[in-house]
């Protein structure tokens, strides 16, 4: 999984075209500052937009092993929709995806109030609740995976208390592997959440929460009734980022079953691998991967609207 | 920052007492659960595989041994290449290094022109490389295999720098361009009077402000390129391939007897540089991770 | 020290335009000032002077060269800004010298100027410190160090004050001040601080919505305003604007204010004029304004008003008293109109009760209701 980040602060609209000068050696500069974004904006131009006009060009064909440039229409989705593998990973891709943004929402935010209290030792305890975000998962998976296998890990470890009967063998099972990627996909990113909503907390003006308090509201009436939905923004937020990042999964899958046992935990990251270099179906996987685009797009694509609209409204 | 609650008084009693307890004993536990895959991979790593066979899971090394942290380190084998994770620990430091200096410095320029120099279009030039960080690389992944191979850098480190900085420049311009909207554009109108032009404005003025900016995108830019798995997997060959793709190899190598107490240690190895790091500046990365997503 | 001259200068920002032809034209050591409301184009107006705006029409020059196309280092202008725009990075006294650096000036050239300006202002202590160690007055002083260290043509000023608090703003105003009348260079300031405007300027142009309304020296702005716009931006409590009709009563033209409630009563409503204005007779019987500042009525007093007959006697009710220590500014009806006095603590009429005033008739300003302006 790569951890991304869609902040996006709006542009300052009451800014003026800024030191802007007079003349041909105010606009040389002018001139100098496209120049210097060049380079820059051309690689995104090629590497990112003419990239995907290039999968979807290809998404058109009937590549196999190897792009061919003859477009044989939507062929390739036709055939996709087709597999029954594809049907398992968005099926795969709707239960973790739901189940880790709202688990990662909820601990987040609990998480957050609680430390808001002025907990001694916070500073540790947010430190320890970040650090996976800062290790790949590919590293992290390795200890999950061990925890998780039911012949050395947990459930080992708890029969081995005495509950002889415990059983705790989802990684292994085809229907529980996914609700693993969940585990593992929350113990990773709900610190995120949390360091989001703490920061949010702490932007919020103390003179409403003092008023509240005056006019006799209890701490939990306090935090539900006023701070929580003072800070719905961060909500949004938090839902697109982890949005976007249950879509692109791709570590953790790896890292933690393989998309196994079989493909039953596959995901659409891993599908989309799979077919364009392991099985030579190079324009299924393509079409794939535009799906994939296509649903961080609908998910990215209002967000940012509306937080340009958000950022002319203030 | 200071506690949502710190203005009010605190409450006292028995009840207030005993909720605080609770409070604690509550991020006390979520902390364990945090730390559990770290502690399980350090005392592994630290165990003989004697002991990992008949002690449990979650009990500390009876006797510390690095047998298998020099074994990960110079002996373990990745694929059929027997030299351990060492080379591979090379190939990522010679890919971050480069990947990491020359993504920040065009994110630094790309942040100044974007804000204290607009020019007509420099919103939507924004937006659009602001899109790239949400990109989901499945749908680059093949072109740019091709596109490496036309350039002749298909699975080499030099292929996979260029990856990092492109994909990497949506992030860095990002982190810049924020931070420096919040730098009044009058500095720039004062150096502009006092005869200053675009690059001493930049590094006379703009980069000596820039260091927390630079700590966090050198910070975020290292941790991702470090931690990438998925371009390495793609485009780098054998020989080449960073210490994720090593590392994964590794443990899903399945000749022989497992050794837990190697692959633990390989892991830690992979996630030391990155661990670290966040140890030591983890106020940073935290800045990164939430930079701009929190309206201020 | 220079000239500048300001023609028909246009500033549009798509299709809404912000200057909509200014015309000044400063002699040299004048102490311009700039006043108006925000968003009135007066900082605008500055930076284009600067060159850190484009010029859509016309034309600036200094010192008869034109310099439109010029970039702002090679105008010879030095600029102080209301955020000060120190650069954090950088010593004070490497900030005072930084525009010398620019031009290639030695080390120890920049040192000697450097000294020099710090001397005068009185900022030697200061200069190893950066500028987030400095007070805000220091940090002021600090920004027109900066200023004064070229020696510029032209110094701007863009609100430099505003950012004070209101006694460190009364000193540095004077320190300005002072700092003009020693150096004698041009002085374009921007405020819109009517008090800064009327003790600096030299002249004052008050604008609103992109056009000069005035351009004239304070004394002139104060007791002849060419509209009611600029009447009521300057002084403080505001000019009283009292409606009438002009009228002739014998062979004097005057004021009648018709009075609207049983209560006023008085020797007249009618207040005569101390000159007949311009076109007298075309506004005989016609609506008019009458524009008196508050201390041009004061509390009756025989033995001043026998000999001024400028001064008219009225009687008016008197509805509240706010003694402010220095004067009593004090509300009084005059024709069902509330107007304000300026009378001397030592008078004491009593609040709701009536009491006579005069009017210095001398002072007044006759304006037309319907554009405002002057008549």
């Amino acid at each position: 999984m790569t951890l991304q980040n869609p902040p996006f602060q709006p542009a300052e609209e009451k800014a003026r075209p800024a030191p802007a000068g007079s003349g041909f050696r105010a606009s040389a500069q002018r001139h100098l500052s496209k120049l210097v974004v060049a380079p820059s904006f051309a690689a995104i131009l090629v590497f990112v937009y003419g990239f995907i006009l290039w999968t979807l060009y290809v998404s058109f064909t009937n590549s196999r092993m190897l792009p061919v440039y003859d477009l044989v229409g939507a062929d390739a989705y036709v055939r996709l929709w087709k597999l029954e593998r594809w049907y398992v990973a968005i099926e795969n891709l709707l239960i973790f995806g739901g189940l880790f943004i709202g688990i990662s929402l909820a601990i987040g935010i609990v998480l957050a109030v609680l430390l808001d209290q002025r907990i001694r030792g916070e500073g540790a305890l947010r430190t320890i609740y970040l650090y996976p975000m800062a290790l790949s998962f590919i590293v992290t998976g390795t200890a999950w995976k061990w925890i998780l296998n039911p012949s050395i890990g947990v459930q080992e470890f708890v029969r081995g208390l005495g509950f002889e009967t415990f059983t705790f063998d989802w990684i292994v099972q085809q229907d529980t592997a996914v609700y693993t990627l969940v585990i593992a996909a929350v113990w990773q990113s709900s610190g995120f959440v949390m360091a989001l909503f703490l920061a949010a907390l702490r932007g919020v003006d103390q003179e409403i929460i003092k008023a509240a308090y005056l006019d006799g509201a209890s701490l939990p009436r306090i935090y539900w009734g006023i701070v929580l939905p003072s800070i719905r923004p961060v909500f949004m937020s938090a839902f697109v980022i982890l949005a976007h990042l249950a879509v692109k999964s791709y570590d953790l899958v790896v890292a933690l079953t393989g998309g196994g046992p079989g493909y039953a935990s596959d995901l659409p990251a891993t599908f989309m691998y799979e077919m364009t270099f392991r099985r030579n179906q190079i324009a299924i996987g393509s079409a794939s991967a535009l799906m994939m685009l296509a649903t961080v797009v609908a998910i990215i694509v209002p967000y940012l609207y509306s937080e340009l609209k958000g950022g002319k409204r203030v | 920052m200071s506690s949502l609650t710190s203005s009010l008084p605190r409450a006292d009693g028995a009840g207030a007492r005993a909720a605080r307890w609770g409070l604690y004993l509550i991020l006390l536990l979520f902390a364990v659960w945090y730390l559990l895959p770290l502690v399980v991979m350090v005392s592994t790593s630290f165990k003989s595989l004697d002991e990992i066979r008949t002690g449990s899971l979650l009990s500390l090394p009876r006797d510390i041994s690095t047998d298998a942290w020099s074994y990960a380190w110079t002996n373990a084998c990745i694929g059929a290449d027997c030299r351990g994770m060492a080379p591979y620990f090379l190939n990522s430091v010679i890919i971050v290094v480069p990947a990491v200096i020359i993504s920040t410095l065009f994110g630094a320029l790309n942040g100044y022109a974007l804000t204290k120099w607009r020019f007509r279009g420099a919103n939507l030039v924004f937006a659009m490389i602001l899109f790239g960080s949400f990109l989901p690389s499945q749908v680059i992944l093949l072109p740019m295999a091709q596109t490496l191979g036309f350039l002749g850098l298909a699975g080499t480190a030099g292929g996979l720098i260029l990856v990092h900085v492109v994909y990497g420049l949506a992030f860095t311009t990002l982190f810049f361009r924020n931070y420096y909207v919040s730098i009044p554009d009058d500095l720039v109108k004062a150096a502009t009077i006092d005869g200053a032009g675009f690059f001493q404005i930049f590094t006379k003025i703009m980069l000596p402000l820039s260091l927390p900016i630079m700590v966090v995108t050198i910070i975020w830019q290292f941790t991702q390129i470090w931690n990438d798995f998925l371009f390495g997997a793609s485009f780098a060959a054998g020989g080449a391939q960073p210490v994720t793709v090593a590392l994964n190899n590794l443990v899903n190598t399945t000749t022989g007897v497992k050794q837990y107490n190697v692959d633990m240690a390989a892991a830690m190895i992979a996630g030391l540089p990155t661990l670290v790091v966040y140890a030591l500046a983890g106020k940073y990365f935290i800045r990164g991770l939430t930079a701009g997503s929190v309206k201020g | 020290m220079a000239t500048l001259s300001i023609n028909n200068v246009r500033k549009q920002y798509g299709s809404v335009e912000v200057l909509k032809g200014i015309d000044l034209s400063l002699n040299d050591g004048e102490f311009l000032v700039l006043l108006g409301p925000s968003g009135c184009g007066k900082s605008t107006l500055l930076n284009m002077i600067a060159g850190l705006e484009t010029i859509s029409a016309g034309e600036i020059r200094i010192d008869q060269r034109v310099i439109n196309g010029v970039h702002p280092k090679d105008r010879d202008i030095a600029m102080v800004f209301q955020s000060y725009a120190l650069y954090p990075n950088m010593t004070v006294a490497r900030n005072i010298g930084f525009s010398l650096e620019m031009r290639g000036l030695s080390k120890a050239e920049r040192d000697e100027a450097i000294g020099r300006v710090a001397k005068l202002l009185q900022i030697e202590h200061l200069l190893d410190r950066k500028p987030a160690q400095l007070s805000g007055g220091q940090r002021q002083r600090v920004a027109m160090g900066r200023a004064l260290v070229r020696d510029p043509k032209i110094f701007l000023f863009d609100e430099p004050l505003s950012n004070l608090d209101a006694k460190l703003r009364v000193d540095m105003r004077t320190e300005i001040k002072k700092l003009h009348q020693r150096l004698g260079t041009t002085v374009v300031y921007v405020t819109h601080d009517q008090i800064e405007a009327m003790t600096l300027a030299s002249r004052i142009a008050i604008m609103k919505e992109g056009v000069v309304q005035q351009f004239a020296p304070p004394q002139e702005v104060y007791e002849r305003p060419a509209n009611m716009y600029v009447a009521s931006f300057i002084g403080s409590p505001t000019m009283n604007f009292i409606r009438g009709t002009l009228s002739a009563e014998g062979d004097r033209l005057g004021v009648s204010v018709t009075a609207k409630g049983p209560s006023e009563s008085g020797p007249s409503r009618f207040l005569p004029l101390a000159e007949a204005p311009a076109e007298a007779d075309r506004w005989l019987g016609e609506e008019v304004i009458l524009g008196v500042r508050p201390e041009a009525i004061t509390c009756y007093d025989p033995a001043i008003a026998a000999g001024n007959p400028a001064l008219v006697r009225v009687s008016c009710r008197v509805s509240v008293l706010e003694p402010t220590g220095a004067d009593t500014i004090t509300y009084i009806q005059l024709g069902g109109q509330e107007v304000v006095a300026r009378i001397k603590p030592s008078d004491r009429p009593v609040e709701g009760e009536p009491a006579d005033f005069m009017i210095d008739m001398s002072r007044a300003n006759l304006f037309d209701p319907r554009t405002e302006q002057r008549i």
